[in-house]
């Protein structure tokens, strides 16, 4: 079975860094921009680990924002 | 256009309200967590459609004079901001309140003291109901716990700010103001006609004819025989206003052996402790204040008699359950739990110090 990898297009200046995407994230590829932050002044998302994405676009379905695009490849 | 259901952040809901109710004046400065009202108001365009002004003053301190003149001419004016710029506008806050003249104000709180961060906090309680500006003054005071109260609220806020010719605030924080939720938004009013307002409001300064003699809008006297009486005449007001439009809500109360009291976004959290606390057995209800001034003492009063204690949650260090303590007057025991500087509480947080503060487990 082709193995799936994924990607995830922030709109970052629409991000109000909730974490409900990081905490859904099964294998941990999010996280809030520790230092970096957008015009309003909030801590957007970020893939810290891309190579871990699988795609799954649960970061997608709890977005309240609607600020997550979720891409899928097959390798 | 007829009512509408949409989906929306509690700032936004604020805006498209406003313009539904037929708001004559919007005056504002950006600040997170507040900048989407002002930014749906300037992407809505009212002025082309209802004649609706929006405008982004130089300042806070602008922004609050402006809408002094327009509330002097008798217009729904209004102004939104957060914690910083409200601090800011104190001072015309204290100088409509003498001045007698309604408007609304949205302060979307974040956590303080000074800049603070941009995260939601309760912290600016005090702040609103117990002066804020100078003055033996009062405001009323209204906290929404959803995007449909951010709504409904523009129109009950300028309807009781009209009623009793003083400023009304809409008290809420950054969890309410970004949160998104379905609202069901109200039908289109027209603005009111000059003549409108001439009618409804006698003491607008809107050109003098000859049948009467001039309006004056002021909050200086220098005598102080007359400033004692206008004095008088404010407390006065405020007493009516504390005897007819307390406002609040009760929640699983009826069977209730302890109290959670809160206001807010922290009452949307309390809501899920009080699930969790009567799964484990704990009979546990709450009162959410909807009204802040007025408070809803006198409730809170009679539930002294039937509960064993009281807790109060907010995103601030303790300021509300001061006035709940004075409500229950010593005869249960009230305690409060609260995070600081944006940082909200969690359900099982605020179980576990209802267990150890007042159940004593």
């Amino acid at each position: 079975m082709a193995k799936i990898k994924g990607y995830v297009e922030v709109n970052t200046a629409r991000c109000k860094g909730c974490d409900l995407c990081v905490v859904s994230c099964p294998t941990d590829v999010l996280e809030l921009q520790p230092r970096e932050v957008n015009d309003r002044g909030y801590h957007f998302v970020y893939m810290k680990h891309p190579d871990e994405c699988i795609g799954c676009a649960n970061c997608g379905y709890v977005c309240p924002e609607g600020c997550l695009t979720v891409y899928r490849m097959k390798v | 256009m007829a009512e509408e259901i949409s989906l929306m952040k509690g700032n936004e809901a604020v805006a498209h309200a406003a313009i539904r109710y037929g708001v004559d004046g919007y005056f504002g400065y950006p600040i997170t967590p507040q900048s989407e009202i002002i930014e749906t108001l300037m992407e809505m365009a009212p002025w082309e459609t209802t004649g609706m002004v929006v405008l982004q003053a130089e300042s806070e301190v602008a922004a609050i004079n402006m809408v002094y003149g327009g509330a002097a001419c008798g217009k729904y004016a209004m102004t939104t901001s957060s914690s910083p710029g409200i601090s800011l506008k104190q001072e015309g806050i204290s100088y409509m309140a003498g001045a007698e003249l309604p408007c609304l104000i949205v302060n979307v709180q974040r956590g303080g003291p000074g800049l603070g961060t941009i995260q939601p906090s309760q912290a600016d309680y005090f702040q609103t109901v117990k002066g804020g500006g100078h003055g033996d003054y009062k405001l009323i005071t209204l906290a929404p716990n959803s995007v449909q109260e951010m709504a409904d609220f523009v129109a009950l806020g300028f309807d009781l700010a009209f009623k009793y010719r003083n400023p009304a605030m809409i008290l809420t924080d950054g969890v309410i103001g970004q949160m998104m939720e379905k609202v069901k938004l109200p039908g289109y009013r027209p603005r009111r006609s000059e003549e409108e307002i001439r009618e409804q409001c006698p003491w607008a300064t809107l050109g003098k004819p000859a049948s009467r003699g001039p309006n004056i809008i002021t909050s200086l006297e220098l005598d102080s025989v007359e400033m004692e009486k206008n004095n008088e005449r404010f407390q006065a007001k405020y007493r009516v206003v504390e005897e007819n439009e307390v406002r609040y809500e009760e929640i699983k109360c009826a069977d209730a052996d302890y109290l959670l009291v809160a206001f807010g976004s922290a009452a949307r959290i309390c809501m899920k402790t009080i699930e969790m606390a009567r799964e484990e057995g704990i009979r546990v209800g709450m009162v959410r204040p909807i009204t802040l001034w007025p408070f809803p003492s006198k409730v809170l009063n009679g539930y002294a008699g039937q509960v064993k204690g009281m807790l109060t949650v907010e995103l601030n260090a303790g300021q509300m359950v001061e006035d709940v303590r004075l409500a229950v007057n010593g005869k249960v025991p009230v305690e409060h739990y609260g995070r600081l500087g944006g940082i909200v509480p969690t359900p099982d947080g605020v179980l576990d110090a209802l267990k150890e503060k007042i159940i004593h487990e």
